[in-house]
């Protein structure tokens, strides 16, 4: 069996500061924190039934650096879809990461709820559209069978039992599993093991959609809050405290 | 052409329809809001409905709600679809972007016509910065909670029967998820906990707490994930629920960017936090320097 897990070299949204310019200026990336959940059970599900893991992921050279941190912690194969991210939209984005699922006719892709950086959620619904598989998403717990996989999936007021065959895209939320940690030594491995880079053009096709969504400005959001600290004495801070929230007419008690 | 407008959930589907509105108006067109199955008269949106319904409950199964809203929506073609921020909401509008070719913009508020395109204005980068986004009509938008006022009211209905769908999902059972008693995103008042609590059973003087300010309780997520002292439904944040009440109370939450994602929208937000450091105090609105085990005695006295 051949598991794709897809992680995205993310902007590292600890790192920004500041005024930007409308714009980010080389940012600082790392693998989205919530694809490490995925990849954790991709590789628990290689332990169990020694499937084959690929870890996938679209963008340029500093993409690299997340692949290779995916191999470290146990997939199999990395792959790098070559390609300024920044040109490229969710629905373009799923619909060349579905063109290579499709192409190594992988069982199962595996992805986040969303990305940590700008957490649309729209990656691996689109993925199982663009190659027309059934979609389970917010998975919080994957059971395997013979010819599919059983689900539990979190939605906000009840969780869904449902069961679908392969191929399949899953998303699994972030208390599915505890990603493990990766040692200097699997780090320094993995920097040595080629990752494959495959040029965007290559998955094209007639059905290769344009760009839609753009970003048109970026702005530091500043949270213009009273920042008022009451210290000391906890009774008196209470107090205060209370007052405060009385003629804010947030509280009438 | 028509703006359409769905959420499954029926307080976030009239603000929804309040959103379809606005940009009908700017399109000249007119919103339409759709429902499905036609076992219960639509009561949350005002205007125009359409009832989608098949030989089978599409409502509940997110695939069959898929098929049918699919089904409509290509052969309406509308201008724009609007879809509420749920998480199926999330996932349905992902799909049906990819049926009818268009893109999506996510967690949109201050939608506008302009030049045959849709703009809008998100949170990214764990709400430290904000984005204008745009793109060409058609298009589909998630439209976040909280982000337009409800247009509630009983509207013209249409029924549609649509094909009967086929499953790719089978649907195994329903379990509820233990008992939702909390409805966080509608909570005037929210009190939260966080790490600061050593441990479960101390979650009671939260509670007490909320009890007394007629509040809701919430959480950050190391409680509702990894320790799995409080259910799923109370985690607040950008992969839990985004809240909007007027005082937001977090107690013993360290306030990392996670977290704050999702209470940048409180009125009023009060951090109670014995480390001064804490980042919380930096987006607080009033902050109390203080040990939580005393600090909600305290509180609870003074409510009385």
């Amino acid at each position: 069996m051949k598991v794709v897990v897809c992680v995205k070299n993310a902007v590292d949204e600890l790192e920004l500061t500041g005024s930007v310019n409308g714009k980010l200026q080389n940012p600082q990336t790392k693998m989205s924190i919530f694809d490490r959940n995925a990849l954790e059970e991709a590789i628990r599900i290689k332990e169990k039934t020694g499937a084959l893991v690929v870890a996938l992921s679209l963008g340029d050279e500093t993409a690299k650096k997340t692949v290779k941190e995916a191999m470290a912690m146990g997939a199999d194969r990395g792959v790098l879809i070559q390609c300024d991210p920044t040109e490229l939209d969710t629905l373009t984005t799923s619909y060349y990461l579905a063109r290579f699922i499709q192409q190594e006719n992988a069982e199962l892709t595996l992805c986040s709820e969303g990305s940590s950086d700008t957490y649309s959620g729209q990656i691996g619904p689109m993925i199982a559209e663009w190659a027309n598989q059934p979609f389970v998403g917010y998975a919080r717990k994957i059971e395997l069978n013979e010819s599919g996989v059983r689900c539990e999936q979190a939605y906000e007021d009840r969780v869904d039992v449902s069961e679908t065959k392969f191929p399949a895209v899953i998303s699994v939320v972030s208390e599915i599993n505890e990603p493990r940690y990766t040692t200097l030594l699997q780090i320094m491995q993995a920097s040595k093991r080629t990752t494959e880079s495959i040029p965007l053009q290559n998955l094209g096709g007639s059905e290769a959609p344009q760009t839609q969504v753009r970003v048109l400005d970026l702005t530091a959001q500043s949270m213009n809050r009273k920042k008022v600290l009451f210290e000391g004495e906890v009774d008196v801070a209470v107090g205060k405290l209370m007052e405060a929230l009385r003629s804010e007419q947030v509280i009438n008690v | 052409m028509t703006v359409l407008a769905y959420s499954e959930d029926p307080g976030l589907a009239s603000e929804v329809y309040a959103g379809a509105t606005e940009i009908a108006k700017q399109l000249g067109s007119e919103a339409l809001s759709i429902y499905l199955d036609a076992n219960t008269a639509p009561n949350s949106t005002a205007g125009k409905a359409v009832v989608l319904k098949s030989d089978r409950q599409l409502s509940g199964h997110p695939d069959l709600s898929l098929e049918a809203i699919s089904e409509y929506a290509l052969q309406r073609k509308p201008s724009a679809v609007l879809i509420g921020g749920t998480r199926f909401g999330r996932q349905l509008a992902s799909q049906l972007a990819v049926r009818m070719r268009v893109g999506v913009l996510s967690d949109v508020r201050c939608l506008k016509v302009e030049n045959g395109k849709l703009r809008g204005v998100r949170q990214v980068y764990a709400g430290k910065y904000s984005a204008e986004v745009v793109a060409p009509l058609p298009c589909v938008a998630v439209i976040p909670a909280g982000a337009y006022e409800k247009n509630v009211g009983t509207p013209s209905v249409e029924t549609v029967t649509v094909g009967r769908a086929s499953e790719k999902i089978s649907h195994v059972e329903t379990k509820p998820k233990g008992k939702v008693t909390v409805d966080i995103k509608n909570a005037s008042i929210i009190v939260s906990a966080g790490r600061g609590f050593r441990n479960k059973e101390d979650l009671v003087l939260l509670d007490e707490l909320a009890k007394k300010l007629n509040g809701a309780v919430g959480c950050s997520r190391p409680l509702s994930s990894d320790l799995g002292w409080l259910g799923e439904e109370h985690h607040i944040g950008l992969t839990g629920a985004r809240v909007h009440p007027d005082l937001y109370l977090a107690v013993g939450i360290s306030g990392q960017l996670q977290h704050v994602a999702g209470i940048k929208d409180s009125k009023i937000i009060v951090a109670v936090n014995k480390d001064k450091q804490a980042p919380i105090f930096q987006v607080a609105d009033y902050g109390i320097v203080g040990d939580l085990y005393q600090v909600i005695p305290a509180l609870l006295k003074h409510l009385g």
